[in-house]
């Protein structure tokens, strides 16, 4: 149900004007602050009143991020973890799904309350066993630690998602490919696969998402210097008393970039799985 | 593969084969099928979710000596000393004060947000974008952003308090004006993410209805009271059980807050837990504070149950 606009009266449709200006604004105001903050120096940070916009904008922070801390090591860190999880997760829950969406099966409806409750679990309190776990196969300071626990994670709302698409594919497709004599797993390959592309994407995007952002596991189980993510790296700038908020800014920003390509690039696809595998979830 | 013929024909032609040849040439019974696709999910969940789970039921029981924590004995102690730890309970009815008040925020704030998401205008990219960003932002770098906003000094906020004529606010430094600035921040995070499930409610009621109803004479007022917040009803469902089971958990934004010096009354369970667990390394007793944090959520989750699924059948 879409909601029509043009039938409203104008002042309905000034009051609509301001409601959007507001959402936009309310959704991107914290990233132009740090954006300004991350060009600003200390000195002008120290102003009172403050500056909105920097007096003689310098980028010279984003230099000295990767100067104060192995920030890039930290950024492949990140790209290599979440990559390597979303892959993971994603063939694994494309598994899953298949058999959920198309193969008869006789505990269906407990798989998928089991998959459901999965991706409610208060992961907090798993910290303990898993960091046991992880020093235990000696996969503590390895990308091992982060990228099964992040697949795991990610498993459930991938299933979903990938689960709804293969449902949307329509099933004569595949029958029809297997009558013109393509094996159950040439139909896959040739039928299945190109279709459920968009869904595999959106899964992707999800899981990588998750695994970019994650914190705590990755502050608990990777503590050598070179093995940390962006996220614990944002937080290493911080002294106990000093805060150079230029300087942690600028590693703010760096940090969420890829993120932000990912949104502008695919926003409608990440919505569209959002949107299905939550409420048929 | 539903057609009968499909499904016997090569059965019979490889009767005796090993499954791995029927595997290989892909005429397996669905039920193998299945059980093949499903297993690495099932090892994964088990090794990852259910075996520590039960781990954990396991290591509440190891006491540690307070005075040589190497001596370790196994008794029902962690819990005699959960119910007598103070900074445990405070956490715990402090967790489900800022859930309650975060989920709250995050309904009233994100339904208009769905709502306005929903409407066909010439904008809708940038308004997905803008519902996006929040949600996609890493927690921690929400929670640092929001600390640096709500400096006392030098921050945003103040600063336009102090040009609309109000006092500064020591918004960080006082427990429960940090505090509000903490449920703030999180309703700003997670407001979208309630704003996206809803919308996804809205788009599949059809327009059919509420135009009937326009022509039936019915306000707009009406229209969302009576048809669109009632279908609504599985979407908000949803987008409560995960909303609430997410803000128990919250770790990420109080952690930022207090490493950018707030208030130490900011402290959640989950921040209890990791304390215990990394910084005190007394793993009986975080897993026993754990325990506690997972009783919470599964309390929770059984009430929303017993609440939603009547009317959902």
């Amino acid at each position: 149900m879409n909601t029509q606009v043009r039938d409203k009266t104008i002042w309905q449709r000034i009051m609509i004007v301001v409601a959007l200006l507001v959402l936009v604004v309310n959704g991107v105001y914290p990233l132009v602050w740090i954006f300004l903050t991350s060009i600003k120096n200390e000195l002008e940070l120290t102003q009172v009143p403050i500056t909105y916009f920097p007096q003689t904008p310098n980028f010279g922070n984003y230099a000295q991020v990767f100067q104060a801390q192995p920030f890039a090591r930290f950024f492949l860190n990140s790209l290599i973890i979440s990559s390597l999880s979303t892959i993971l997760c994603v063939t694994i829950a494309a598994f899953a799904a298949y058999a959920l969406a198309r193969l008869r099966l006789r505990y269906r409806r407990t798989i998928s309350i089991i998959i459901v409750a999965a991706s409610m679990f208060p992961i907090v309190s798993l910290i303990v066993p898993l960091f046991q776990i992880m020093r235990g196969f000696g996969w503590l300071n390895t990308y091992w630690s982060l990228v099964i626990p992040y697949a795991t994670f990610s498993l459930p709302i991938s299933t979903l998602v990938l689960t709804a698409f293969f449902q949307g594919i329509p099933e004569d497709l595949e029958s029809a490919a297997m009558i013109d004599g393509c094996s159950r797993f040439g139909a896959l390959w040739r039928i299945i696969v190109p279709l459920a592309a968009p869904g595999v994407v959106t899964a992707a995007i999800l899981a990588f998402v998750n695994s970019w952002n994650e914190f705590l596991l990755a502050l608990t189980f990777n503590s050598a210097p070179d093995m940390k993510t962006v996220p614990v790296g944002v937080m290493l700038y911080q002294g106990e008393f000093t805060f150079p908020w230029p300087l942690i800014s600028a590693a703010i920003i760096i940090t969420i970039i890829p993120i932000v390509v990912l949104i502008l690039v695919f926003q409608r696809r990440i919505i569209s799985g959002l949107t299905a595998g939550g409420v048929k979830g | 593969m539903r057609q009968p013929g499909l499904e016997t024909a090569p059965r019979s032609q490889t009767r005796g084969a090993t499954l791995f040849r029927r595997f290989a040439t892909g005429n397996l019974k669905d039920s193998e099928l299945a059980i093949l696709l499903l297993a690495p999910s099932a090892v994964l969940l088990a090794g990852i979710m259910l075996y520590p789970m039960l781990n954990v039921f396991l290591m509440s029981l190891r006491v540690q000596n307070t005075l040589e924590p190497s001596i370790v004995t196994t008794s029902f102690e962690n819990f005699a000393r959960l119910f007598s730890d103070k900074r445990f309970l405070d956490d715990f009815t402090r967790t489900i004060w800022f859930g309650f008040l975060t989920v709250t925020g995050s309904f009233l704030v994100g339904l208009p947000l769905a709502l306005l998401a929903n409407l066909e205008t010439g904008w809708r990219w940038l308004v997905r974008v803008a519902l996006l960003l929040p949600w996609a932002m890493p927690q921690i770098i929400t929670g640092t952003m929001f600390a640096w906003m709500f400096n006392s000094q030098y921050g945003v906020f103040n600063d336009i308090l102090v040009r609309l004529g109000f006092e500064r606010i020591y918004w960080l430094i006082r427990p429960d004006s940090a505090t509000v600035a903490l449920v703030l921040t999180v309703i700003w995070k997670t407001s979208s993410f309630v704003a996206l499930i809803l919308l996804g409610g809205l788009q599949s009621i059809p327009l059919e209805l509420s135009e009937a109803a326009q022509v039936d004479g019915a306000t707009g007022t009406q229209i969302f009271w009576r048809i669109t917040l009632p279908l609504l009803r599985p979407a908000i469902a949803v987008a409560l059980i995960f909303r609430t089971l997410s803000a128990l958990q919250v770790f990420d934004i109080p952690y930022a807050f207090m490493s950018a010096g707030a208030s130490q009354s900011l402290e959640t369970l989950g921040v209890y837990v990791q304390k215990q667990t990394v910084e005190f390394t007394d793993f009986g007793y975080g897993s026993t504070v754990s325990l506690g944090l997972f009783a919470l959520s599964l309390v929770i989750t059984v009430i929303y149950l017993r609440f939603i699924r009547p009317e959902e059948s």
